[in-house]
């Protein structure tokens, strides 16, 4: 290692994974070994930052239905949409092979329902077709999970009503659009007997009659009478019920999570690293950094650690195997790490 | 409508960078770091790691606006090592976790997996 270790309680036994219940839709675990942050950054991520499909722009050849025309097209964009592997997707915006859309962006989905008999008729999920190629076999699809395999209903036609639209589903996340979720729902708990008091609970004679038991207050030790508070206390053990809506699995959310916060902590080294090396200054080379007044003794100028470089060049590409070396095989090495920088971490 | 757009929250502006750092002249070895199109999933993490490693002095951030997605990181170290190499040890450090934590996750979900076996568990 090229810096000094950090001294940290978390460095013994790093973070480890309990499963307590997993099905083919959600996934029930315990994580340990890390804080409070990180443990919710990985529940924020995984709500609001994991990519999926889903239905964006709607082309309405025919719309006799009663539902007005943007009301059947929010719920065509509610819709699941298969989501597996969504790598293979570009986001539509940073697509290089198209100016518009192409397959390598998007997936056509298109439906054309009439309604012909005296019986009103029901338009479902499985009504919607995949029109030309797509990035892989799976993406985009609509999800269909009931036993009679028809899926969500969109609409409810009569005799003589039409719908016929053309969906162009796309990529993105749930801090765009909701419907981009993959989760509909992420349980995070802890502390069951709130030892910690992170939270008062309100009661009307004794807190401990009037509400109900955490399930996982059982997998703690309850406080003992008269026991005094533990200032130093902090969180340790964290349960997850994260509820998949069907476009992924519910490992692969998790795993996606993961990868888009160590994308994000991989933007940041990179950002900040950026033109170092050369330039002794580092960042301060840029004119944004240098514009205010500085007295010497704060400097980045000059003083010993400034030109220490040590973590930055060698480190990385030639098989330094430092705290993530090893991740060249993971899924990490083809993201912003990688990206065709002198600094040589690729 | 005068709402921003919602990519707002996640997209770099022209020529915005992720993070740019200032050098906090009030104080010695620290400086404040703006993240661009970042919120707490970042910065809290950013935090909590960085008030592990024993030249930290001190560690904090603050959400400016909340209409807006950014956030300043101020980091104060001992003069051992400088706050940008603070960070960038922190960020190294809490990919290797998250490394970690993936393997786990795979390790376990494969074993429970293995258990249910036969669609009692996880099917499909």
């Amino acid at each position: 290692m090229e810096y000094d270790p950090m001294i940290m309680d978390t460095e013994a036994t790093g973070p480890s994974v309990k499963i307590t219940e997993a099905g083919s839709h959600h996934v029930d675990f315990e994580l340990q070994g890390v804080d409070l942050a990180f443990a919710n950054s990985l529940r924020r991520v995984v709500l609001a930052e994991v990519p999926t499909m889903a239905i964006d722009l709607v082309e309405f050849s025919a719309n006799t239905s009663v539902l007005a025309d943007e009301f059947i097209a929010h719920r065509l964009g509610l819709i699941p949409l298969n989501s597996k592997n969504v790598d293979d997707v570009a986001y539509s915006r940073d697509c290089d092979l198209c100016n518009d859309r192409c397959e390598n962006c998007s997936v056509t989905l298109s439906l054309h329902a009439r309604c012909t008999g005296d019986d009103i008729m029901r338009v479902y999920a499985r009504d919607l077709v995949v029109d030309g190629g797509r990035a892989n076999q799976w993406v985009g699809s609509p999800v269909i999970t009931d036993p009679e395999g028809l899926g969500t209903v969109i609409c409810k036609l009569r005799k003589g009503q039409e719908l016929n639209v053309k969906c162009i589903a796309k990529k993105g996340i749930a801090k765009e659009h909701a419907k981009w979720a993959p989760t509909s729902a992420v349980g995070f708990e802890y502390d069951p007997h709130n030892k910690l008091r992170h939270t008062e609970l309100w009661f009307e004679e004794d807190a401990s009659k009037e509400w109900p038991k955490s399930k996982y207050a059982d997998w703690e030790e309850p406080p003992q009478e008269g026991e005094p508070f533990d200032y130093d206390a902090v969180p340790e053990r964290f349960y997850f019920e994260v509820e998949s809506v069907g476009n992924l699995e519910p490992d692969a959310i998790i795993q996606q999570g993961i990868k888009v916060l160590q994308q994000k902590l991989a933007s940041v080294i990179q950002t900040v690293t950026e033109g170092e090396g050369g330039d002794i200054n580092g960042m301060n080379g840029a004119d944004d950094y240098n514009n205010g007044p500085r007295s010497p003794d704060t400097g980045m100028v000059g003083s010993g650690w400034q030109g220490d470089t040590g973590y930055t060049t060698p480190g990385y590409g030639g098989g330094n195997a430092s705290t993530w070396g090893a991740g060249a095989a993971t899924p990490y090495g083809a993201t912003p790490y990688g990206q065709s920088h002198s600094n040589g971490w690729s | 409508m005068n709402a921003p757009d919602r990519f707002e929250l996640f997209l770099l502006g022209e020529g915005e960078k992720k993070v740019t750092e200032q050098t906090d002249t009030r104080t010695a070895n620290s400086a404040v770091f703006t993240f661009n199109k970042e919120d707490h999933t970042l910065a809290n993490m950013l935090r909590a790691h960085l008030l592990k490693d024993q030249h930290v002095t001190f560690a904090g951030y603050k959400v400016p606006h909340p209409l807006f997605a950014t956030f300043e990181l101020r980091i104060q170290t001992d003069s051992v090592i400088s706050p940008k190499e603070a960070l960038v040890n922190c960020c190294k450090s809490l990919v290797g976790d998250l490394e970690t934590l993936s393997r786990e996750f795979t390790k376990e979900y494969e074993l429970r997996k293995m258990v249910a076996g036969d669609g009692t568990g996880i099917d499909q």
